[in-house]
């Protein structure tokens, strides 16, 4: 039987820095969907159309979610120096911006942060698992390529090592996270429907 | 029926209610640990351990360490999660028990009861989920290491429920089982003698424990099953002292 000895320690970084992004900004975006489902509700009410309130969530997600890049970049530059700095940078907020949309999505479905928190969690570590690569896996079922992080950790991995970048991979991960933004306003204007629809 | 059986009951019946959370005690850990043997490579690698007493290195199928592994880590994440929403909860409510009448340590059995229990079916279910592919050589040793991680965990969420707020909280509990069971633990990961500090988290004694009795054919690793409960009963009595105060605060 073959044998193998460690993982690849410049692979296990780069995993553990877009695994540490994804799961953070996953996380905050839950606790942002819980935390202000109740104010948002009454804002509504009280006439906030419930697109607004939505998009200034989503741009505090997106603040947040660019600090958690950075903090993740940063660690992962004092070991590793990217061919492409720049681009690295982009693509860890690229993933991050797909879990915190992922995690906010959870929060408007389940707004509890116990159960949303598991969901996040352990869809983050699976992905991450399966979609990174690992000398650990192996016979990786196809439709791991849809997962959130397989095209933005493919983006990660080709401009950290090689500087470039794939345009079908952005592709990709541009169409992921139109298709989570739909989904989420959707499901966020569900919610927040008091009598009418849409107020305003 | 007792005041501490009415509230366990009570609590039970809370959490059972909640369809979700039933759902993902059971999903989480199936989905979790069976993928984790399909997709893992069907290599041998090397693992550090005690075999005859000696610390020695042995080489074994990388998905029943893998295994090893990922069995106490999604039982002492859920474990622990649930620990520190119960603290939460208890934050708000238990207080006002104390007012109706109930004695401190009624509330406090009912609550480490719930706790329990949630324990046991998280455990059960991993340990389940994991024998459909893997089985320890020594099974029951392996049992009372994931209970003793899974109840550590667990009574380390209560902790830091009293400590901090919920968001809070729930980095820590994510951010601990993950790095102690999963990095600093590993055998994939730390091929050598462990750091001194390593060895002061709460899954090193159980860690060592499944890593021998899951994969060695001799159980030599009967004191650090010892060393484990030890440390466990003294997370339960901070976790004990912790709640007391928390409740009476409130």
């Amino acid at each position: 039987m073959p044998t193998v000895e460690a993982i690849p320690i410049e692979l296990g970084r780069l995993l553990g820095a877009i695994f540490g992004v994804a799961i953070i900004a996953g996380l905050m975006g839950l606790a942002q969907m819980i935390s202000a489902r109740a104010a948002d509700r009454r804002l509504v009410q009280t006439g906030y159309p419930p697109r607004t309130l939505l998009a200034t969530r989503l741009a505090a997600l997106g603040g947040v979610t660019v600090v958690v890049a950075a903090v993740n970049y940063g660690v992962l530059w004092l070991t590793i120096s990217p061919e492409a700095p720049v681009l690295t940078f982009v693509f860890l907020v690229l993933a991050g911006l797909v879990y915190a949309f992922l995690g906010a999505l959870v929060g408007a479905l389940l707004p509890r942060l116990f159960e949303g928190s598991l969901v996040v969690v352990f869809l983050a570590m699976m992905d991450a698992f399966l979609s990174g690569d690992s000398p650990l896996a192996a016979d990786i079922p196809e439709f791991v390529e849809y997962f959130p992080l397989y095209h933005p950790k493919e983006l990660l991995q080709e401009a950290m090592f090689q500087g470039t970048y794939t345009t079908g991979d952005l592709g990709f991960v541009a169409g992921y996270l139109l298709v989570l933004l739909v989904l989420v306003t959707v499901v966020f204007g569900v919610t927040m429907r008091t009598s009418g629809g849409w107020s305003a | 029926m007792n005041r501490t059986t009415t509230a366990f009951s009570i609590g039970i019946k809370e959490q059972a209610r909640n369809y979700v959370l039933v759902a993902l005690l059971v999903v989480l850990p199936v989905s979790f640990i069976t993928l984790a043997f399909a997709v893992t490579q069907d290599v041998e690698m090397p693992v550090r351990t005690l075999v005859d007493g000696e610390t020695a290195t042995v080489m074994r199928g990388m998905p029943e360490v893998h295994g090893v592994i990922m069995t106490p880590i999604t039982s002492a994440l859920i474990a622990g999660l649930a620990g520190l929403f119960l603290m939460r909860e208890a934050k708000d409510t238990d207080g006002r028990l104390a007012v109706a009448g109930y004695r401190a340590w009624q509330v406090i059995a009912a609550r480490f009861g719930v706790l329990a229990a949630i324990t046991l079916i998280v455990t059960g279910v991993s340990v389940g989920v994991m024998l459909v592919d893997f089985q320890p050589e020594y099974l029951w040793w392996f049992v009372a290491a994931m209970l003793v991680v899974s109840v550590t965990y667990g009574l380390i969420g209560m902790l830091v429920g009293a400590v901090f707020n919920r968001l809070a909280g729930m980095w820590l509990m994510l951010i601990l089982p993950m790095l102690d069971i999963g990095l600093f633990q590993d055998p994939l990961f730390i091929q050598s003698e462990p750091d001194w500090w390593m060895k002061l988290f709460p899954g090193y004694w159980p860690v060592r424990v499944m890593v021998d009795t899951g994969l060695t054919t001799d159980v030599d690793t009967a004191l650090s099953l010892v060393w484990a409960t030890g440390y466990l009963l003294l997370v339960a009595v901070l976790a004990i002292g912790v709640y007391y105060r928390a409740t009476q605060a409130s």
